[in-house]
């Protein structure tokens, strides 16, 4: 259906006093004002008439957001209160989840991948005899006490970069769901 | 004597109540709505009125909205229909109105 640039003027005029609506709404609405446009135009309804009957498009956006500030002022104590325990709590936890679990995700999952890579650097270099220099320090250290041969320390940082790499995921698994569920949270208290 | 006023304020008190009696007998869309009242002088209201109430109810969960495309030349219209929750409220509004329409009844000693 053909629509005329007067009307298109008029829904792109709406849409924007639409702005603090957020975007898939103010889609919604426009789209719905479109089809009524639609629809009359269909039952022989003069562009000027429509416009007519549908107002200045400035005072039909602000129609829907006379809506959107009486609810948005609503001030309830109750409101007030639940914003204030949970921005608490989320601030105190927030303040040790947050940093702690940032910081164990990724240094955990690299130390569990450069693990049983350098257990391997130094298990090619005794096999081949290599003398890559500083694999004398890659190791595993108990100060002197017990000394390993460099398959089994392969085979050891293998399992320990597995462990450590799981934990990492885990951390960071952890992390994103706390964050989600602040988030919904928060939503949810619509505050 | 200014009836306009108090017919306004009747108007805005009991709106609400028309559109969900009428989404209940059928899912229907704006314009058709806004139609449907318009035979009713007490009651018409413009677009001004209807979308932004309509997207009311729509957030507060008493109605939904889906949007069936238009065939045959006619354009995608944007349907409500009740929810359960709108079945309450509006259960709830009945016994409210028929409570006012005794209420009127009896003062009026018939």
């Amino acid at each position: 259906m053909i629509m005329e640039k007067e009307l298109n003027d008029y829904l792109e005029n709406m849409e924007k006093y639409l702005k603090p609506i957020p975007v898939s709404e103010r889609i919604d609405i426009i789209n719905e004002i479109k089809s009524e446009m639609q629809e009359l135009q269909r039952n022989g309804v003069t562009t000027e008439a429509i416009i007519d009957r549908l107002g200045n498009p400035k005072d039909l956006a602000k129609a829907y957001l006379g809506d959107l500030i009486s609810k948005e002022s609503g001030f309830s104590w109750n409101r007030f209160l639940m914003a204030c325990a949970f921005y608490s709590l989320v601030g105190f936890s927030g303040m040790v989840v947050i940093p702690c679990l940032g910081v164990i995700a990724p240094t955990f999952i690299v130390c569990g991948i450069a693990a049983p890579i350098l257990g391997a650097v130094k298990l090619i270099d005794y096999i081949f005899t290599l003398n890559i220099p500083y694999v004398e320090n890659i190791g595993i250290f108990l100060g002197g006490i017990v000394e390993f041969n460099p398959i089994v320390e392969f085979i050891i940082s293998l399992i320990v970069g597995i462990l450590i790499y799981w934990a990492g995921r885990g951390a960071w698994k952890l992390l994103v769901l706390y964050c989600k569920k602040i988030s919904k949270t928060a939503s949810k208290l619509s505050i | 004597m200014n009836i306009d006023d108090w017919k306004s304020q009747i108007k805005r008190g009991t709106l609400e109540f028309c559109i969900l009696l009428l989404i209940k007998q059928e899912s229907s869309y704006g314009y058709e709505i806004i139609s449907t009242l318009d035979k009713y002088p007490i009651i018409a209201a413009k677009e001004n009125t209807i979308y932004p109430l309509l997207r009311r109810l729509l957030k507060e969960g008493y109605i939904s909205s889906s949007w069936r495309e238009g065939t045959e030349g006619l354009p995608p219209r944007k349907y409500y229909s009740l929810t359960d929750n709108g079945e309450e409220y509006l259960a709830a509004m009945s016994v409210e109105w028929e409570n006012l329409l005794n209420a009127i009844n009896e003062i009026k000693g018939e």
